[in-house]
């Protein structure tokens, strides 16, 4: 039975992952973000908990999910390739794991209502399955432009019973949609649990919602040590606020062999101002909660991210992978726009496998490793999402013929 | 203390440099003409989290508008000396020019602190001695979700004032709660003046400064910055009139 891990990297007690992290919230707030801090702390380690949130994990959502062995890739790289395939779970991708113990979670404090933003939709409907299934009411925040692009998914959330709040301030993408779900969430603090859908946001959410996905990253290393009797050279996943990448690394961090390679949005590329790269391009600032890398301008205000994929268009980035980052434990890198379209077509052709357009930066970047990277290396894919969600924008991007 | 007389005080918020830097001078001398005691700067964030729609929207016009730290800083040389100043904004704006640097300036300016209503306790304590030592103020949060062990936590280092919070909610919009039990909470553990903010207008101010040592005003001042229909010179005719009114209403 998964049951999380204390690890090197956990925060401080204020939630602080070096100068990353923290708690940078109204005062309304705070009574609120203790408790959940304290009532984590109880269930963290806690047998009955996991109990209940394993038994979802593998009757309701699917796991463990299978560490598949990519052959016509490998052949065609000379490396030994393997997907971790989230794209498998129930609802489509690794967002359920973390809103299943989130609802949970929920339900054990005894609140009624939970409340998610979403970009694309994924964690919005993963966040509505889980309200359906424990009975809890469900309203989700999502970008006026974000509704418009993602009507089926809107559509999706509705029917599962939740409300949906297009919101009209700001840029109408994500990021307004997290200001709106906050403002929403301070009104309503005394009887709304709010499920963060990445590793981001005030502290314990980073933390915990990376303990959430670290199941990915647990099952990954017993198959792959089972398949091949050694760990695997590099694990690499896409990055938007980090949590099926730190999923994944979370178990391999430990270990010196293995690179953990995080891929952000390279958008329209990293020199001009369309793109998601809050690692390569940002500096450490506080939005949402934490202190982590962001996209802004000289005066601090928060820049609009760009990618062809709504789940990877955000400004910021979890605040362990900037703690990674400055601590070189894990590397950092950017596929552009063009690069995850031609990934999202090989593997699907290669493999009879359609992943998401987040998963598909993490599938390029195979294409752009070295050699002596490649080379009867042993590497593991996260393979977060399937492309099921982007069949109606890739059919106005890719000319198949 | 003197009480017989009564003197409760009036913080008025503006967003700064909205539309323009004069217009914001010449708007917080005539607050301070209309017995405005306390100014609060408002720094325009892409992300105001704590704000409901009408300082939002500033925030957003003010920045389409060309806002920059800049024009913070020439208001503030310019009324400093006539009226207590603070500067309100969201931790980034401040942390992205570097706290040290921005607390020197500050300094020079003739500021008397700091209202940041996106850093709790826990992450102002790094800070804190800095401020002191340059005897600048950064403003304590109560929110009415306090208890009284987190009220005791929050107010023991207090300078300036304490800024309670009227509602669980965000600015300008909210249901009234009942505040008697924090605000003895409160003052039970320190003597720094309370004012209450949020949601306060010419209709509540009275009601809201029940108990209290002031008031904080922003969305009802903000609200008349917002509408097209008036003049700059009405503007500001309209919102000291307004500030009159509440300064009467809590002290009468």
């Amino acid at each position: 039975m998964y049951v999380p891990k204390k690890s090197k990297f956990d925060p401080d007690d204020n939630g602080h992952f070096g100068i990353y992290g923290g708690r940078y919230v109204p005062e309304t707030l705070m009574p609120t973000l203790l408790e959940l801090d304290k009532e984590y702390a109880k269930v963290r380690f806690d047998k009955n908990f996991w109990e209940e949130v394993n038994y979802y994990f593998n009757e309701y959502v699917g796991r463990p999910s299978p560490l598949y062995y990519a052959k016509n890739i490998s052949d065609e790289l000379g490396a030994k390739i393997y997907l971790k395939r989230e794209d498998l779970n129930h609802t489509g991708a690794h967002k359920i794991n973390n809103t299943i113990a989130q609802g949970l979670l929920a339900k054990r404090l005894g609140k009624k209502k939970v409340i998610a933003e979403t970009g694309a939709g994924q964690h919005g409907v993963a966040t509505a399955t889980v309200a359906a299934l424990l009975g809890l009411e469900c309203d989700v925040f999502m970008g006026e432009i974000d509704v418009k692009r993602q009507e089926l998914n809107v559509f999706r959330m509705k029917l599962l019973g939740a409300r949906v709040h297009s919101v009209k301030s700001g840029s109408k993408t994500l990021k307004d949609a997290m200001n709106e779900a906050i403002r929403y969430w301070v009104t309503n603090a005394r009887d709304t649990f709010y499920i963060i859908g990445t590793v981001a946001g005030p502290h314990p959410y980073p933390m915990m919602v990376r303990d959430f996905q670290a199941i990915i990253g647990y099952e990954a290393k017993a198959q792959i040590l089972k398949k091949e009797g050694k760990l695997p050279d590099s694990v690499i996943a896409c990055i938007g606020g980090g949590s099926n990448a730190m999923g994944i690394f979370s178990h391999f961090l430990d270990e010196d062999s293995v690179t953990c390679i995080g891929i952000e949005a390279g958008g329209k590329g990293i020199d001009t101002q369309q793109h998601g790269c809050s690692l390569a391009k940002g500096s450490p600032g506080v939005l949402h909660g934490q202190m982590s890398y962001l996209l802004q301008d000289d005066d601090g205000q928060i820049k609009e991210a760009y990618s062809i994929s709504a789940g990877l268009d955000y400004p910021g980035i979890g605040p362990e992978h900037a703690f990674l980052k400055d601590l070189k434990k894990a590397r950092y890198e950017n596929i552009t726009d063009q690069e995850a379209l031609d990934a999202f077509v090989w593997l699907s052709q290669k493999e009879g496998i359609i992943p998401a357009f987040e998963s598909s930066h993490a599938v390029a970047y195979l294409k752009k490793m070295k050699k002596e990277e490649l080379e009867n290396k042993l590497i593991i894919v996260n393979l977060s999402g399937r492309g099921d969600k982007d069949m109606v924008q890739a059919q106005t991007l890719i000319d198949i013929d | 203390m003197n009480n017989n007389k009564i003197d409760k005080k009036l913080v008025a918020y503006i967003t700064a440099g909205f539309p323009d830097v004069d217009f914001s001078v010449d708007l917080a001398l005539s607050l301070k003409e209309a017995g405005a005691d306390i100014l609060e700067l408002g720094i325009a964030f892409s992300d105001p989290v704590a704000d409901g729609p009408i300082i939002e929207e500033a925030n957003l016009k003010s920045l389409q508008n060309g806002f920059k730290m800049q024009d913070i800083f020439e208001i503030s040389k310019k009324v400093s000396c006539s009226i207590d100043t603070y500067w309100m904004g969201y931790f980034n704006s401040f942390y992205h020019k570097g706290i040290e640097d921005i607390s020197q300036l500050a300094k020079k300016l003739g500021v008397k602190g700091f209202i940041i209503p996106d850093l709790p306790h826990e992450e102002s304590v790094p800070y804190r001695s800095m401020f002191k030592k340059l005897d600048l103020n950064l403003v304590n949060f109560v929110a009415p979700t306090d208890d009284e062990a987190r009220v005791k936590e929050v107010v023991k280092q207090s300078d300036g004032f304490i800024y309670l919070v009227a509602y669980t909610g965000i600015t300008g919009q909210g249901v009234d709660e009942d505040l008697t039990k924090i605000i003895q909470d409160i003052k039970q553990d320190s003597q720094t003046p309370v004012y209450v903010g949020f949601g306060v207008n010419e209709k509540t101010a009275k009601e809201k400064s029940k108990g209290v040592d002031g008031v904080i005003v922003g969305s009802a001042f903000v609200k008349v910055l917002l509408d097209d229909s008036l003049s700059k010179i009405q503007k500001i005719t309209k919102i000291s009139q307004i500030a009159s009114n509440i300064k009467e209403a809590i002290n009468s």
